[in-house]
């Protein structure tokens, strides 16, 4: 009975199986993948759910099972589900392809499930590490452009170096405190924070979350990865990945402990978050390409995140487990909206989404939700996020990081606006047709619309099982 | 989920009418129009009557206040649903079922994507019901914001002038606002300690110290007070005025501008009266030169619209004026003046609406001699321009009034400073009738017909209105004074 509560890894596990012996077939049937894939997934949500109350210890005490963790394997295999969902017309990858891509997908899921479990510095390094991978291999699958290569490339150099820098953490962390285990070392580094090798180990090793968030410095490889990826690999990394980057930056912060303890560390994490923020607005005023304005968003978004991090209090915590579900929703929606746009495999550019608004009004009332949402406009999710992240970091006394926070929403609002505008207002240059949205993606489609409204206008519950979540941080 | 009724909820009733109007009209295909039209003109009408009802079920003798309904939203942040009538905001409430209800007709000749556009201007105005009806700072952001972002769209894709450049400006102002108002309630969330957004707990005296006071109001004035169009963050409003359609200028002059006048104080006074004393000499300048300058920009523009903008800027100054000196007098006439001038711009714009439709201009030069040609138009527009002068007879005259003699006592100066303004106001004013509704007339639009009865109805409603309360402001100044009376006593 111990290992039922392993069975949400053991499922993604048997579903990669799945499809590493579909990879062998020699001719599969097109779109057969694709259903299974979807069945697959939403029985993994399905399976992630039921176990969403257990508690446990695995592997010698080097992997962890509470609601924390379940919490956020919950948001991946959503996230795996939702991406699964966009996957129907999937011509950004070659066709012979199709069984690889969806393995990796499922592995990354599998990887990043581990990652919010483990305990211990290994686990977390390798399952790290798989994760990233996958994505690599994701990145680099694009057919036919040299984009596609290029952006593998170049996040995987990025990737490799982040991950040496916090093997190199990793290692000062264990030196000075002579512990692997995470629970051990929340003993521990209270204690020995002050010594700066500690801070610099913690730092370096905080590095490899920052890249899978992409914080600035780290925040380079964003804007071109996601551009040359396939849009569904796009989506992928802008959803669950930054969940699980999230998960995992939170448990590391959480090791310091509150207080004045981690002051020198919060300090560093204020001045990453304003920057964060300001570059990532500053510079998605002038794209062009709705992909790489949405990275430099989610650079930006990165900033909020890390607000509720560094407030180092339960509430800051709960605060940013709500906000990775609104990230997860919100940027999924406009992904939603690019890929049904873009039609296969174009990269969308701000001015094609002109006429938006007669072509498929659902589509245009979907961008409007999700890109107020991502603005931080109330009643949307992501308004309520940001306020409950703000409420954190006041009670904690960072009044002017809460005001640069809110100018930066006024700057973003600047750049979203212009994307509203051409789906609302320009008018194409010929005249386009339709688009024909399966019954699915309408009730897809609506179901965000009215989640993200929902859960906006009445937050109680989630926030109830947030702060449960959080709960077991502390 | 806890829930407290005072009596039946007729202000969620509003917001529900408005809510299932928004509703129906999504679920309306596009094609429909006069359908549309009708469904909205009967769930503005029914906010309407709700509002009418709501203003005269209040019991004045007891005041305070009343029709109270409280949900527990968020436990363990203490958000509750909260909202309440009491003397300061029925006014409003009926200002803005007034307005929506006159906008609605207004706009009855539009054809072009009808179904979006009343689906915006419901949704901006159930922003404005509920935060004038709201007791809780979570609400009160909320509906600020639910208000402020449809504007975006309403002026982008059925604006007029500039639209786009307009459009961009007016909400990265009012968001730059909103950017000032979150921080400053969430710091006085914190500070207080008693983790509740609820106002009445959090206005008990006591509460927070004097520095805190003056820290949070400054920002929550600044914040509000862009939308209220102080200046010298004015310069969004004479440009979204002139670009947005009609009906949304009237909502926006008549009663979105007062939502600044209305957080001002519902949320800054309201819970930091000390920083209201301290502020109040600030409040005071920047308001006599709001009405000055207002009043001096108005004399140069050549388009229509630009003067009723440049009016508003100027008598939103005499709101900010009466605000300013911490009096029952003060804040009543401020209180009238916001509900007399909503109403009195609406007049304008849905008046210049009508010309504007016709002869597709607004420069005042190309008109001329319109009151030959369209008698019963120019009367509406004048009636607007003699109510933006303070004739007596009109309600704006109260309000000003009211406005100028308690401001007289406190700022003698800036009191002599605005009442000259007036003056320069009444000169731009009669140059402009002049200009447009006489002297020789544009032979171009001798075809053009006059207002006919049907169109004539918003119009004669929002007429009917200015006089009524010009020949009875008692009816008004007593429910206001209900709420005057017992705040500035309990004033530290």
């Amino acid at each position: 009975m111990k290992w039922m509560i392993f069975s949400p890894e053991i499922y993604y596990l048997l579903a990669s199986l799945w499809f590493l012996a579909r990879s062998m077939i020699p001719h599969p049937k097109p779109g057969r993948n694709y259903f299974s894939a979807l069945f697959l997934a939403a029985a993994g949500v399905v399976v992630c759910l039921i176990t969403v109350k257990s508690e446990g210890i695995l592997f010698f005490n080097a992997y962890q099972v509470n609601l924390f963790s379940q919490v956020f394997k919950v948001l991946l295999s959503l996230g795996l589900f939702l991406v699964i969902c966009l996957c129907s017309n999937l011509t950004g990858v070659r066709k012979k392809h199709h069984p690889e891509f969806y393995l990796l997908l499922i592995v990354c899921t599998l990887a990043m499930m581990m990652l919010v479990s483990s305990v211990h510095l290994l686990a977390i390094y390798v399952s790290l590490e798989l994760s990233s991978y996958c994505l690599y291999i994701l990145v680099a699958l694009r057919r036919g452009q040299d984009m596609g290569i290029e952006a593998g490339i170049k996040y995987f150099l990025i990737g490799i170096t982040a991950s040496a820098v916090m093997l190199f953490g990793l290692a000062l962390l264990y030196g000075t405190t002579q512990a692997t285990y995470v629970s051990d070392m929340a003993r521990v580094l209270p204690g020995v924070i002050d010594k700066p090798a500690v801070i610099i180990g913690l730092l370096l090793t905080l590095n490899g979350f920052f890249f899978k968030l992409a914080v600035f410095p780290f925040h380079f490889w964003a804007p071109d990865v996601y551009q040359g990826a396939a849009n569904q690999v796009t989506a992928y990394i802008a959803t669950a990945s930054k969940v699980a980057a999230i998960a995992l930056l939170i448990r590391m912060v959480a090791l310091t402990g509150s207080g004045a303890a981690g002051n020198y560390l919060a300090h560093v994490l204020v001045a990453l978050s304003i920057v964060s923020m300001t570059v990532g607005n500053l510079a998605a005023i002038v794209q062009k390409d709705i992909k790489r304005l949405l990275a430099y968003s989610t650079v930006a978004h990165a900033g909020y995140v890390l607000i509720g991090i560094l407030s180092m209090s339960q509430a800051g915590y709960s605060g940013v487990i709500f906000y990775a579900l609104a990230l997860l929703m919100m940027k999924f929606t406009a992904f939603l909206v690019v890929v049904k746009v873009a039609d296969g495999d174009r990269n969308l550019q701000i001015d094609q989404l002109a006429g938006l608004h007669q072509r498929s009004p659902l589509l245009a009332l979907a961008l409007m939700v999700s890109i107020f949402s991502l603005a931080g406009i109330p009643p949307t999710i992501g308004f309520t996020g940001k306020l409950f992240v703000f409420l954190a970091a006041m009670e904690q006394g960072y009044f002017t990081l809460v005001l640069i926070a809110m100018f930066n929403v006024v700057i973003s609002l600047y750049y979203y606006l212009l994307v509203l505008k051409a789906a609302y207002l320009q008018e194409p240059d010929g005249a386009l047709p339709e688009l024909q949205l399966s019954p699915q993606v309408k009730v897809l489609t609506g179901a965000l619309i009215i989640a993200m409204v929902g859960v906006g206008i009445f937050p109680t519950y989630i926030l109830e099982v947030a702060e449960a979540a959080a709960r077991f941080l502390v | 989920m806890k829930m407290e009724f005072a009596s039946f909820p007729y202000l969620s009733c509003i917001l529900l009418s408005c809510v299932i109007g928004l509703l129906i009209i999504l679920l309306l295909p596009e094609k429909r129009k006069q359908e549309i039209k009708w469904i909205s003109a009967i769930f503005s009408g029914s906010t309407l009557v709700l509002a009418l009802y709501l203003f005269f079920a209040y019991d004045k003798s007891t005041g305070g206040l009343q029709f109270v309904e409280k949900i527990l939203w968020v436990k363990s942040m203490g958000i509750t649903y909260f909202n309440a009538a009491d003397g300061f905001n029925l006014p409003n409430l009926l200002l803005t079922g007034i307005v929506f209800f006159t906008g609605v007709l207004t706009m009855w000749e539009m054809q072009t994507r009808v179904k979006e556009f009343y689906a915006l201007y419901f949704l901006l105005v159930t922003g404005v019901f509920g935060l004038f009806m709201s007791m809780d700072l979570f609400f009160i952001f909320v509906w600020y914001d639910v208000s402020l972002f449809p504007m975006y769209l309403l002026i982008v894709v059925w604006g007029t002038t500039r639209k786009e450049y307009a459009a961009m400006k007016l909400t990265l102002y009012l968001l730059a606002g909103s950017a000032l108002i979150l921080p400053a309630i969430v710091y006085l969330f914190v500070k207080s300690g008693l983790n509740t957004f609820d106002i009445v707990s959090l206005m008990q005296p006591g509460t927070f110290t004097a520095g805190q006071q003056k820290f949070a109001f400054i920002l929550l004035f600044l914040g509000f007070g862009i939308l209220a169009a102080v200046w010298p963050f004015h310069t969004w409003s004479p440009i979204g005025h002139v670009a947005a359609p009609h009906a949304v200028s009237m909502v926006h002059a008549g009663v979105l501008m007062k939502i600044g006048a209305f957080g001002v104080l519902r949320v800054a006074i309201f819970l930091c009266p000390q920083g209201w004393q301290y502020w109040s000499q600030l409040m005071a300048f920047l308001a006599a030169i709001g009405i000055v300058y207002g009043a001096l920009a108005g004399l140069r523009q050549t388009d229509l619209k630009y003067v009723i903008g440049y009016s508003s800027v100027s008598h939103m100054g005499i709101v900010g004026l009466g605000l300013s000196t911490v009096s029952v007098d003060g804040l009543n006439g401020a209180v009238f003046q916001m509900f007399a001038h909503g109403v009195m711009t609406a007049l304008f714009f849905s008046s210049v609406g009508y010309i504007y439709d016709r002869t597709h201009t607004k420069a005042i030069a190309e008109l001329g001699g319109l009151s030959k040609i369209m008698p019963v138009a120019s009367t509406y527009f004048i009636v607007a321009a003699m109510a933006s002068m303070g004739i007596p007879c009109l309600a704006s005259f109260w309000g000003e009034l009211v406005v100028f003699i308690s401001a007289f006592k406190v700022y003698p100066i800036r009191g002599a400073m605005a009442i000259l303004a007036l003056v320069i106001s009444a000169l731009f004013m009669l140059r402009v009738v002049q200009k447009t509704f006489y002297g020789p007339k544009n032979e171009q639009y001798a075809q053009l017909p006059d207002v006919p009865f049907g169109l004539g109805v918003p119009r004669m409603i929002l007429v009917a209105v200015l006089v009524f309360f010009g020949l009875y402001p008692s009816l008004l100044f007593d429910m206001i004074e209900t709420a005057s009376i017992p705040f500035i006593n309990g004033l530290p």
